[in-house]
């Protein structure tokens, strides 16, 4: 019963998002305040009603309620405890109901917070996200619902993908989908303000912390997704400019263009209508991605089910809100005030090159992602855009981008003097080239663009640092002056030189990786060495193991350096019996921020198999870097300066909050 | 009863939540202003605190400072003029919305696809009270084996019963276990190199043909096993050892056996010179009727049964797994033009892309039925 109580919700909580989006919408055109005082009490009810849902599908899953299909498909008994409950969205059908619940958990965020709102303002807003709710409310109930029932009941289920029973899939699809759906919300705040004709000054207040709350989780959420394909494909890649990657990579780019220009939008009023179409495309794109995986346009492993009319469905919704939202842009953004002026040379000009080169970077990698799915439409020809495509055209445009990023920070508002900024990057610049000297000196070879490419991750780590430097007046004024001084930097100072001194550490990691990896393909017998990153690692033999659902073969190696063992080396391949698909369990053992990296290929005749060896030095920098920049973004956020909003409002608006609830 | 008290309690809730802003009578007349005045305000403040920092110049903060300023003054004047109107009215065509919208809509969709008689089946509790759950007493005998893996009576009992259920595999590892703890039996030894023979779609494997010779070692006339020994010898290409191996199985056995038939069919297309069966693969069928051997009334009864099931089919097509049984049996007695019937009746009652389609198709393409005629 208890199943079907949750399917019930389900429907109830579509019904709901209906009323949220309807009349709130007709309220503000009839200027009615208790129609809009609906959209916060159904974004509240819609959340209850999805939650609850989503909880009764999971507790399906706990118990192995085999009928419910959904379970079934995608479930077994044996399976540890944590995979069942995140094989609840490690799944098609499941994984809309977490994109309902996080939209929906979104929309009550903004009832409850947005008290400090315009009234106006919040209800068109929530009567935005109401419509998204719907579409996919509607897309879940009718194409995929996840609570359809089997009778009788199987005995057991068929068991999870594998490849996705794995921690990374509790971790990686939510980041993901908190970032995707959070863009949703800049989105609903630009149709509210294109809606409304004007854009009020909170607006930007709200837009910013959004985007950056939404870029941070889909940040950590990318970055989970590389770390994870990396360790579990046993491929030792950690991007592969796959389609699916690129559908992630799109809106984080015009998220980041997004966060830059609500920045100027926030502090100085200028950008207003290009924030607004920023906002609109960002989202866009995430429901582009949504698409291209969900739709099985693209083959992999994210591509749960390919059916037609689910594909159809998306595409429905992504030319709807696409369209609609563009069309209603075209219409109104002409009545928007357009705001303040500012030179070139300026941190709103800087933030503008960010902006054009990162839309452009945004551009580029659609067009090589889409432009092979349309030419095998069109012509039926199949051609593979890849990596050397996307390194040439993306990494042009990533050169011109990486040196300015330091010089953003250091220029003043409205008017900057890029001299006396570029003097003060003279101390990174020159870090970098001596770090990159040092490493030249240490690896004595290796491509000369490696070298400058480690010499620009050191200048962003220092020039971002810089910032703080100069702010703080260190070796200006006396150390302890300097010190309250650096206290006293707002968080979003921080906030800045962390992000972009992640960028820097990131960069340091994929140009090392790149330029200086080994791999090794070799065929071993116990007994047999191979060197790589100065061990010699010693292959004594085979172990086979049991594990709760699946049967595996573990080889181990002995690491040694200079004779002596200093670790030893588990890398195995698993067999999961429900399914009989084979994995590997690549072995991975770290030094410092280096990686060595061991996977099992086939068996050979006469007792000898495939090892793959690979050195990936400063790997871990590529992760921690994202790491770096998500702290980034979540200390920004902390900002006691953006909660300000409307103070004296929100007091007076206490009494009736309290009320409502 | 109480599923149905649930919802509508759970409905009236939501009506309740949606319906309660509509009915407050709002006294405040917020000014459109206001929040405005607020930001820029502030706004004004951090100008202030940037230009102590240095971040912004004198002269740029003054022009920025001025800009603000417009905005405030313009703010304020929205603040004065721009009310809102108090909405005392009662939403009535509001309120009918939600009352009917939440149940109207929520009903409908849900009775659509819902199951309200069906109720929830934690695999735990299925394995306490299995009652005629076929599935479930399967998954039960595999739990008290993966307890007691030294059962032997248990994993003979489940072999057959995997092989009946298509889980080959299961069934391999059953007769393994069975002949491990309670030493080789030409049953268990036969029952195995079958399952690994339809496991390799027909091909009997070296493993299978082990398996075989050990069988005959134990009880040379066996005849399942000699069948299948000729059969790998057949398939090997050794035409001339196959037909005396045959023909050696056919003298040994009685006039009305019942797979006399069969191996006189393997008789007479060895003999031939144009050699239509050197494919050699047996069909499904041909194990099948390999596998009568051992049980030489079952024919016969499995007959009987087929047609009652084909005859309570017509009458009821809407039983999934009645279809897949009748099909099933259909290519057991070797009947496959009627499978083929069968299978194409049903993808009328289930549409080749529903779920129960696929279900359906994936049996024939199991049964190596041909299914490019039949499912489109």
């Amino acid at each position: 019963m208890i199943i079907e109580l949750g399917h019930y919700a389900l429907v109830l909580a579509l019904a709901t998002t209906i009323i949220q989006c309807l009349l709130p919408l007709a309220g503000t055109l009839r200027n009615d305040r208790a129609l809009m005082a609906v959209a916060p009490a159904a974004a509240l009810a819609g959340f209850l009603l999805v939650l609850f849902s989503f909880c009764v599908l999971t507790f399906a899953y706990v118990v192995s309620d085999f009928s419910v299909v959904n379970v079934w498909e995608n479930s077994h008994s044996l399976k540890p405890m944590i995979y069942k409950i995140s094989g609840v969205w490690g799944n098609h059908e499941g994984s809309m109901m977490l994109w309902l619940l996080i939209l929906a958990i979104f929309s009550a965020l903004v009832a409850v917070f947005g008290s400090n709102l315009p009234e106006r303002l919040r209800a068109n807003v929530l009567a935005v996200q109401g419509l998204i709710s719907t579409a996919f409310g509607l897309f879940i109930l009718l194409t995929s619902n996840p609570f359809l029932r089997l009778s009788p009941a199987p005995a057991e289920g068929r068991d999870l993908n594998p490849v996705l029973q794995d921690i990374g899939l509790a971790i990686h699809p939510p980041l993901l989908y908190l970032g995707y759906v959070g863009f949703s919300l800049c989105f609903s705040f630009a149709i509210a303000a294109l809606i409304d004709g004007r854009i009020d000054a909170a607006w930007a207040r709200w837009v910013r912390p959004w985007a950056l709350a939404a870029w941070s989780f889909l940040t950590a959420g990318i970055a989970m997704g590389s770390y994870w394909a990396y360790y579990e494909l046993g491929w030792g890649g950690w991007w592969f400019w796959d389609p699916v990657e690129n559908a992630s990579f799109i809106p984080w780019l015009a998220g980041t263009a997004l966060l830059h220009s609500a920045i100027v939008m926030e502090k100085r009023e200028a950008l207003k209508i290009w924030t607004v179409l920023l906002a609109i495309l960002t989202f866009s794109m995430s429901l582009l991605g949504t698409f291209l995986v969900r739709s099985g346009v693209l083959t992999s492993v994210h591509a749960f089910a390919t059916d037609p009319t689910r594909g159809i469905f998306i595409l429905g919704i992504l030319v709807f809100f696409i369209g609609g939202a563009l069309s209603l842009f075209a219409f109104r953004a002409t009545t928007l005030k357009a705001g303040g002026l500012f030179q070139p040379i300026s941190r709103e000009g800087a933030l503008v090159l960010n902006n054009l080169i990162l839309t452009t970077a945004a551009a580029t990698v659609l067009t090589g992602t889409l432009y092979p799915l349309m030419l095998e439409a069109v012509t039926g020809e199949k051609i593979s855009v890849g990596p050397p495509f996307f390194n040439l055209t993306f990494g042009l445009l990533m050169i011109p981008l990486l040196l300015a990023v330091p010089f953003g920070p250091l220029l003043a508002w409205k008017r900057g003097d890029l001299l006396a900024a570029g003097q003060r990057l003279f101390a990174a610049a020159g870090i970098g080239l001596t770090v990159a000297a040092i490493a030249l000196y240490i690896e004595r070879g290796g491509p000369i663009m490696a070298y400058f490419g480690i010499a620009t991750g050191v200048y962003l780590i220092v020039g971002a640092l810089t910032d703080l430097w100069l702010r703080a007046g260190i070796g200006k004024v006396a150390p302890s002056v300097a010190w309250r001084r650096f206290k006293g930097l707002p968080g979003s100072a921080f906030g800045t030189a962390l992000a972009h001194l992640g960028v820097g550490v990131m960069l340091v990691g994929i140009v090392a990786v790149t330029a200086f990896e080994t791999e090794h393909v070799v065929e071993m017998k116990p007994g047999m060495q191979v060197e790589a990153g100065g061990f010699v690692l010693t292959y004594d033999g085979m172990r086979s193991g049991q594990g709760p659902n699946y049967s595996e073969d573990s080889a181990h190696f002995t690491v040694a350096r200079g004779g002596v063992a200093v670790t030893e080396i588990w890398s195995s391949k698993r067999m999961y019996t429900a399914r009989r698909m084979p994995t590997t369990e690549a072995g991975i053992r770290t030094f410092g921020l280096s990686q060595l990296y061991v996977s099992l290929g086939d068996e050979m005749t006469g007792g000898g198999i495939v090892v793959r060896v690979w050195w990936k030095p400063m790997i871990l920098c590529i992760w921690f870097g994202a790491l770096i920049m998500m702290a980034g973004g979540t200390v920004s956020l902390c900002d006691r300066r953006l909660r300000v909003g409307a103070p004296q409002k929100a007091r007076r608006m206490k009494p009736a909050v309290e009320a409502a609830e | 009863m109480l599923f149905w008290i649930l919802v509508a309690i759970l409905t009236a809730a939501v009506a309740v939540a949606l319906i309660l802003p509509l009915l407050r009578r709002t006294e405040t007349v917020a000014a459109g202003g206001s929040h405005d005045v607020a930001v820029y305000r502030d706004q004004l403040e951090e100008l202030k605190r940037d230009e102590a920092a240095g971040l912004i110049g004198s002269g740029e903060a003054e022009i920025a400072r001025a800009e603000v300023a417009r905005r405030l003054i313009a703010a304020t004047r929205n603040a004065d003029t721009g009310t809102i109107d108090p909405a005392g009215r009662r939403n009535r065509l509001a309120q009918a919305v939600v009352i009917l919208l939440l149940p109207a809509l929520g009903l409908c969709l849900y009775l659509a696809t819902g199951r309200p008689d069906l109720p929830s089946q934690p695999l735990a509790q299925r394995l306490a009270d299995p009652g005629n759950d076929v599935s479930i007493l399967i998954a039960k005998a595999e739990n008290h084996l993966a307890r007691n893996p030294g059962d032997g009576a248990g994993w003979e009992v489940l072999a057959p019963i995997y092989v009946r259920n298509g889980r080959l595999e299961d069934a391999v590892n059953a007769y393994a276990q069975a002949a491990r703890l309670l030493g080789a039996s030409p049953e268990r030894l036969d029952g195995r190199a079958e399952a690994l023979i339809m496991l390799a779609d027909g091909i009997v494997t070296d493993e299978a043909r082990k398996l075989f010779e050990q069988s005959v070692s134990l009880a040379p006339d066996n005849p399942r096993a000699r069948y299948y020994l000729a059969l790998a010898l057949e398939q090997e290409g050794d035409r001339d050892a196959a037909r005396a191996a045959y023909e050696a199985l056919a003298k040994g056995s009685p006039a009305d056996a019942p797979w006399l038939s069969l191996v006189n069919r393997h008789i007479a297309g060895l003999s031939g010179e144009t050699a239509d069966t050197a494919a050699g693969n047996p069909t499904a069928a041909d194990i099948a009727a390999a596998q009568d051997m051992s049980t030489e009334d079952r024919g016969q009864m499995i007959a009987g049964m087929v047609e009652s099931l084909a005859a309570k089919l017509a009458d009821d097509p809407a039983d999934l797994e009645g279809w897949q049984r009748l099909i099933r049996s259909y290519v057991v007695l070797d009947q496959r033009p009627q499978a083929q019937a069968a299978l194409r009746t049903a993808l009328k009652r289930f549409p080749a892309e529903s779920q129960n389609g696929r279900t359906l198709l994936a049996l024939a393409r199991d049964l190596s039925i041909p299914v490019e005629d039949v499912g489109q």
